[in-house]
């Protein structure tokens, strides 16, 4: 995957970054790249895009006219793609972007360029207490069988969706809802893009799931936040209405170990990925 | 030994990742990475917690210098933890320390073969960390002013210095609370009061060890070496030499700029260990590689970083490495507090209770062990 996108100009100076996930120390990434800058001025890579590990690392490098554009990456990326990518990403700047007069200021609409060609990975949090049907959720998300015998999950269970949305890869992180657990909600869900918080549906569960939303925007303030309105078919169960004015968040109805509503799920987040993405286009 | 080790991240998208196991027919579940990982989260200091995981005796290690990662041991049944606990301890921070530098050339089985391991960090490494936060070097300069103050005071100093509302004075202290330099402490009710218990002086020593050693067991390289040596500390003229004590304002100066340098150097423990192997003398490729249980690349690129620094010197003929310069840390009895100390009273900014404890602090932190 992809981790950050740099452009740098003629003097090593960057014209243009962006982080999508952690990698090694930003500070000597910045240092280095400098360097490679200058060495890349006494070389000609005829247009190609190579690479060159650096400690865990991949970086992906291309130059075009002044500029030198850079991808750091995991070594398991697939080079290939990672070519096509670039060149997708250099034909875009050099097109739209390399003549302006002071392109590090004048960026508009290529931060959401970037994203389309950058973003191959979005991680969605589904969070909630212990019970309320996370487990069943990432079953009805995953297609899979419903398991008998409830088995509580232990600290997160990682899996992907098996449709890409806007070419990128979906992984699911269903973060345990047992309280011992509590302490590892804050870590599980940073870089989540998506956050869903899943209730059962009754009152105390929603007034308690109130912590949890409160919680999400400290930690992820940019992700986008749904609350879940499981167990619909009970009658207990408070309407999704009701559930999302109480969790003050977007709250859809779900019957989670109902298979018709898969489409409609999938639907939701695929409209909550395209809405962060607009959003922190905006931003 | 334990029959099994593996190394794992934490990737915020990709979840748990072994990033290198030994032996590689070695089978993990996520289950056990989670528990593992579960069982660390309950404190953040440096620790290796052993655990009963799906039949298995599991010790992990996991540090807050590499937050996100772990390494694990697979114990036998017959291992006694509490025997094995410091070599397990050394070894996963050599691991980690090695993942980081070049994970490519991490062989975990010679590692456990060799019985590779790193020290917990040294004296001289948690001070050298001051200088690379310049909040935290801020500090230390307002310290050596004030010799004691309230902490109230130094975290709007501070503020006002940074021109943030958002930076934490606590953050900004730790590394020196960690090094020793200062104490934090109530002083009755209210006041939190933070004292300055030694300075340090970091700088580049001629490395006197390395050259006496050289003078008895490599009497063919002595006079290039000391020739090398002097070109550094004693250049001919007009050049004026090394002088670290030169008082300087500019932040961005050379020797303030070399300080950050050598900092960053010697926090970094595989760099810091290949340094102190050289401290005591010249040392071949080879030799170097016995010492610290390094990897030939990985002392290759360590001594081509000491070379290009001016720290170290090949002897190409006689296939030897030697100190330049020894960067070296020293911590100090700050002296000149006294009479700071002596005026805060006397213009009642500090209390006869706070004086009296510093001098408390200073006499305990100075005095020699009986």
């Amino acid at each position: 995957m992809i981790r950050s996108v740099y452009i740098l100009g003629e003097q090593g100076n960057i014209v243009y970054s962006k982080d999508y996930a952690k990698s090694e120390s930003a500070e000597s990434i910045v240092e280095f790249l400098v360097n490679l800058t200058q060495f890349l001025r006494t070389v000609d890579l005829e247009e190609k895009t190579e690479f060159m590990n650096l400690a865990a690392q991949r970086f992906f490098y291309a130059v075009k006219g002044h500029f030198t554009f850079v991808f750091v990456a995991d070594k398991a990326d697939d080079s290939s793609q990672m070519e096509e990518k670039m060149e997708q990403l250099v034909d875009i700047f050099i097109k739209d972007f390399s003549e302006l007069p002071d392109p590090a200021t004048q960026m508009d609409g290529f931060d959401a360029k970037v994203d389309e060609i950058a973003v191959t990975m979005v991680k969605v949090a589904i969070l909630g207490y212990a019970g309320v049907g996370k487990t069943t959720t990432l079953h009805l998300l995953r297609g899979e069988t419903l398991p008998l015998v409830h088995d509580p999950t232990i600290g997160v269970s990682i899996k992907k969706l098996p449709e890409e949305i806007s070419t990128a890869n979906i992984v699911l992180w269903d973060l345990a809802g047992q309280s011992r657990f509590s302490i590892l909600w804050a870590k599980m869900v940073a870089n989540a893009q998506v956050v869903i918080i899943v209730t059962d549906s009754t009152l105390e569960n929603v007034l308690r799931s109130k912590k949890l939303v409160q919680l999400v925007k400290d930690e992820v303030p940019d992700a986008k936040v749904i609350g879940i309105a499981n167990k619909q078919d009970l009658p207990t169960a408070l309407t999704p209405e009701r559930v999302g004015q109480i969790l003050a968040i977007p709250t859809y109805e779900l019957v989670a170990i109902d298979i018709s509503y898969r489409d409609r799920l999938i639907q939701i987040i695929r409209r909550a990925i395209l809405e962060g993405k607009a959003e922190a286009a905006a931003a | 030994m334990p029959d099994a080790v593996f190394v794992v991240q934490l990737d915020d998208l990709q979840g748990f990742v072994v990033q290198k196991r030994h032996p590689t027919t070695l089978i993990l579940s996520e289950k056990k990475l989670n528990l593992i990982f579960y069982e660390h989260q309950q404190d953040i200091e440096e620790s290796l917690k052993v655990s009963e995981i799906e039949d298995m005796q599991i010790a992990s290690y996991w540090d807050e210098r590499h937050p996100g990662w772990f390494v694990c041991y697979v114990l036998r049944p017959d291992d006694d933890v509490e025997m094995i606990r410091e070599d397990l301890t050394s070894s996963a921070r050599f691991i980690l320390e090695l993942m980081k530098e070049a994970p490519d050339r991490v062989d975990l089985g010679e590692i456990l073969q060799r019985g590779s391991g790193l020290e917990v960090l040294s004296e001289e490494q948690l001070f050298a960390s001051i200088f690379l936060t310049p909040s935290t070097a801020l500090l230390l300069e307002k310290m050596q002013e004030e010799g004691v103050e309230r902490a109230a005071k130094l975290g709007i100093w501070l503020k006002d210095q940074i021109q943030s509302e958002t930076i934490e004075l606590r953050e900004a202290m730790a590394p020196l609370m960690d090094a020793g330099i200062v104490k934090v402490e109530m002083i009755g009710k209210t006041a939190e009061v933070v004292f300055l218990l030694k300075d340090v002086f970091s700088y580049r020593a001629p490395p006197v060890d390395s050259l006496s050693f050289a003078l008895q067991s490599f009497p063919g390289i002595v006079e290039d070496y000391k020739q090398r040596v002097g070109a550094f500390f004693t250049p001919p003229p007009p050049s004026k030499g090394y002088n670290p004590t030169l008082p300087v304002d500019d932040p961005n100066s050379p020797i303030m700029e070399d300080r950050r340098k050598l900092s960053g150097i010697l926090v970094k423990s595989l760099y810091y260990k290949i340094l102190k192997a050289l401290r005591s003398r010249p040392m071949t490729l080879a030799e170097l590689e016995e010492k610290t249980g390094l990897p030939n690349e990985v002392l290759g690129s360590v001594l081509w970083t000491f070379e290009s620094e001016r720290i170290a010197t090949q002897f190409k003929e006689q296939e030897l490495w030697a100190l330049v310069t020894n960067p070296t840390i020293e911590a100090f009895f700050p002296e000149y507090v006294l009479p700071l100390v002596s005026t805060k009273i006397s213009e009642k900014q500090i209390s006869q209770e706070i004086a009296s404890r510093y001098l408390d602090h200073l006499g305990r932190t100075w005095s020699e062990p009986a």
